[in-house]
């Protein structure tokens, strides 16, 4: 293969593209919804992170201001933990509106994230945001295909094709050329949304940047210039076989119905039917089934936490939890807390089991349809996927095992036995108590970590572009001129 | 000296027999003009020797060398121009000349491309202008300047006076003149029978696959061409 002449095939799409004016049109708007994605991204991004950070600062401030108090009170009282947003969520907005931000946590039960931007909205979420991301993945190959539908096909139908074959031009040379100028059509768009999306992170964050943002940003630019790859190389294969640049435009519009619209959603329909997951109503029912099978923590009668009680006076050798050195409500409370969560994450870890059986179809689906896989990248990257939303979830339910945990502990250490009489203050301890728990810190997963997760996604976008280079070699050897 | 042949040169498509035993030679200097009905085998003997189409039995040669399907080998030897040469509509004279000559691997400079264009009949004015604008026989002459920037030592022309006005046929068969005189080979595919006794050298007739005629065009009138190629198809 001759690399000038592949180059020379490439600037020639490159540069032809940039002279026609239409096309310079639709890449001018394609370029105004990328700042206009990245403007309402970032706005969406400090507004929600501001109001998260207030809350998040009101609910601790509320916390530890609270006076003394007997410590179940306070477990009961409760926390609110806040979802903090990843940064690249300016440029995927992923699940982000369809999740909830706020998880109340209090003692005994396990509730579910809540507030999410489309329970706030008037559902007209439903139909589409306009995110970075959404304009690269779903409007760009739209874009490229329109550019180069006709590339060979157009060609062949006015006889330049035998020209250039006649001239010494190759098949490969022409296919590969072509494909790399469609390329640098699309990395161009590429690259100005990477340094918008850049300009939008400083603008919001500054200097609070940091390496892993920036390597992610990286992946962003490696995976979409893959993806891109395959784009380009299925629309110049596409254009190459057709016998008209009609039925080439045809072809690879029912391909970008097939893969962005059609088969995402009949993944997810699939999954859904072979992976059935209870109703919110059923899954409370059966976490509240098991726990009352279990016993009642707050009852005395109740046969599991009468035998706990019998046993511990007995390993005590005293008659009544009065005369145990320690308080026993608490110590019965640590017990029904550690089993009643014990439940729920057994429940929960089942859920979690269903709805990863249903992202694994969807998942696996990438290897057909380079468009799932990354747009499962672009979410993990920027932490608004399934994954960070599961991560947030159980992150939380360890903070409140552990918040709960912490005061039924320091009921046990500091509230006494016995009961008080009626003009007694009622038992409580040092407000000073409360600020000895930390605040919640949410742990977001390494890019590491992610890319693992995703490595699936990944190896469907190099299989697709290997397969398709493959193709290329093959058909060089295949294609007719005439 | 043989610069193009066919040696019982043979091409079917789906069992139908497009091109049946097949010999001839072109000679440098030589125009050969092919005449013959649609479907005569005319534009199949052209892509035989471009190397678009594999022979089914037989061999195209182009000085010398056998024409292998996809094998650009030969091709250097060749320049083609079709009935329509339509090229990129947003490129100018220049541009396009230049596409296609670095193609080649021919890398000229401005006025080179421009002295090309002119010798092939392209007035300057031109040259700099969108080929979106050209007529038909502006297109033709920027086709024959692609030949001619690449110094082809054989033209393969397939029906290029077809939809040209007389004028514009008159001066394109004058500039085919000038190549044959250069001592470029041209192997015309026409169904224009005053302008192949015009221009050509040598006539063949073919009929369903079959060369059936070849004449000298000095031994015969374009009326009488006519007649002998009526009673022929």
């Amino acid at each position: 293969m001759n690399i000038s002449t592949t180059k020379l095939f490439a600037a020639q799409i490159y540069w032809n593209t940039l002279k026609n004016k239409a096309l310079r049109v639709l890449l001018g708007i394609v370029a105004l919804l990328i700042i206009y994605a990245a403007f309402s991204g970032a706005l969406i991004y400090q507004e929600q992170t501001q109001t998260r950070q207030h809350y998040q600062h009101e609910v601790r401030t509320n916390w530890e201001k609270m006076p003394d108090k007997h410590p179940h009170r306070m477990a009961h009282y409760g926390y609110i933990v806040f979802r903090p947003k990843h940064l690249l969520s300016v440029f995927d907005y992923g699940m982000e509106s369809f999740t909830g931000n706020a998880v109340f946590l209090e003692a005994h039960r396990q509730n579910s994230a809540n507030f999410s931007e489309a329970g706030f909205s008037t559902g007209m979420l439903r139909f589409g945001e306009i995110s970075m991301s959404m304009i690269l993945q779903v409007l760009v190959p739209l874009v490229i295909f329109f550019i180069g539908f006709g590339a060979i096909a157009t060609d062949r139908e006015n006889g330049t094709l035998k020209m250039l074959l006649s001239q010494g031009a190759t098949w490969k040379e022409i296919l590969t050329g072509k494909a790399i100028g469609l390329l640098g059509i699309a990395v161009s768009v590429l690259l100005f949304a990477v340094v918008v999306l850049l300009v939008a992170c400083l603008g919001i964050a500054g200097s609070q940047i940091n390496g892993d943002d920036i390597l992610r940003i990286g992946t962003v630019l490696l995976t979409y210039t893959l993806y891109f790859s395959i784009i380009c190389l299925l629309t110049v294969i596409i254009s190459a076989v057709s016998r008209t640049a009609k039925f080439s435009l045809v072809i690879l519009i029912g391909i970008w119905l097939t893969a962005v619209v059609i088969f995402p959603r009949t993944a997810q329909a699939i999954g859904n039917f072979l992976y059935h997951t209870p109703s919110r109503i059923a899954f409370e029912a059966a976490v509240e089934k098991d726990l009352i099978k279990k016993g009642d923590s707050h009852n005395p009668d109740d046969p599991y936490y009468k035998a706990l009680k019998d046993s511990v006076l007995k390993a005590y050798h005293v008659q009544s939890v009065d005369e145990l050195p320690f308080n026993y409500g608490g110590f019965q409370m640590k017990e029904g807390e550690r089993l009643s969560a014990d439940i729920y994450n057994q429940h929960l870890a089942g859920l979690l089991g269903i709805y990863q059986q249903q992202n694994n179809v969807l998942r696996l689906s990438a290897i057909v349809n380079p468009f799932t896989a990354l747009r499962n990248l672009s979410m993990a990257v920027s932490g608004t996927d399934f994954q960070s939303y599961t991560g947030f979830q159980q992150q939380a339910e360890t903070y409140r095992y552990a918040l709960a945990q912490h005061m039924n502990d320091l009921q046990i250490k500091y509230i006494s036995n016995k009961k008080p009489d009626d003009h007694d203050h009622p038992p409580s301890i040092s407000k000073a108590h409360w600020k000895e728990f930390p605040d919640f810190a949410y742990q977001r997963a390494s890019l590491g970590t992610v890319m693992y997760h995703e490595l699936w996604s990944l190896l469907a976008l190099l299989c697709w572009t290997a397969g398709l280079l493959l193709l290329i070699k093959l058909l060089s050897n295949k294609l007719k001129a005439i | 000296m043989t610069v193009l042949s066919a040696e019982q040169l043979s091409k079917q498509y789906n069992g139908t027999l497009a091109l049946n035993n097949l010999n001839l030679s072109v000679d440098k200097g030589e125009v050969f003009c092919l005449l013959g009905q649609n479907g005569a085998g005319k534009t199949t003997t052209i892509n035989l020797f471009l190397g678009f189409t594999a022979a089914s039995s037989g061999k195209a040669m182009i000085n010398g060398i056998e024409v292998h399907p996809n094998d650009s080998s030969t091709r250097q030897f060749v320049a083609y121009i079709p009935e329509i040469v339509q090229l990129y509509g947003n490129l100018n004279g220049i541009e396009n000349l230049d596409f296609f000559s670095r193609l080649a691997g021919f890398k000229y400079a401005g006025a080179q491309l421009s002295s090309f264009l002119l010798k092939a009949g392209l007035q300057e004015t031109a040259h700099r202008r969108s080929l979106s604008t050209y007529s038909k026989g502006m297109r033709q002459k920027v086709g024959i300047a692609i030949a001619l920037a690449k110094n082809a030592d054989v033209i393969l022309m397939d029906e290029p006076t077809s939809g040209l006005d007389p004028k514009a046929t008159d001066e394109f068969t004058r500039i085919c003149k000038e190549l044959a005189a250069d001592g470029k080979a041209i192997f015309m595919a026409t169904h224009d029978i005053f302008n192949a006794v015009n221009v050509g050298a040598r006539i063949g007739i073919m009929k369903q696959g079959s060369l059936v005629h070849t004449l000298h065009s000095n031994e015969i009138t374009a009326n009488e061409l006519q007649q002998l190629y009526l009673e022929t198809i």
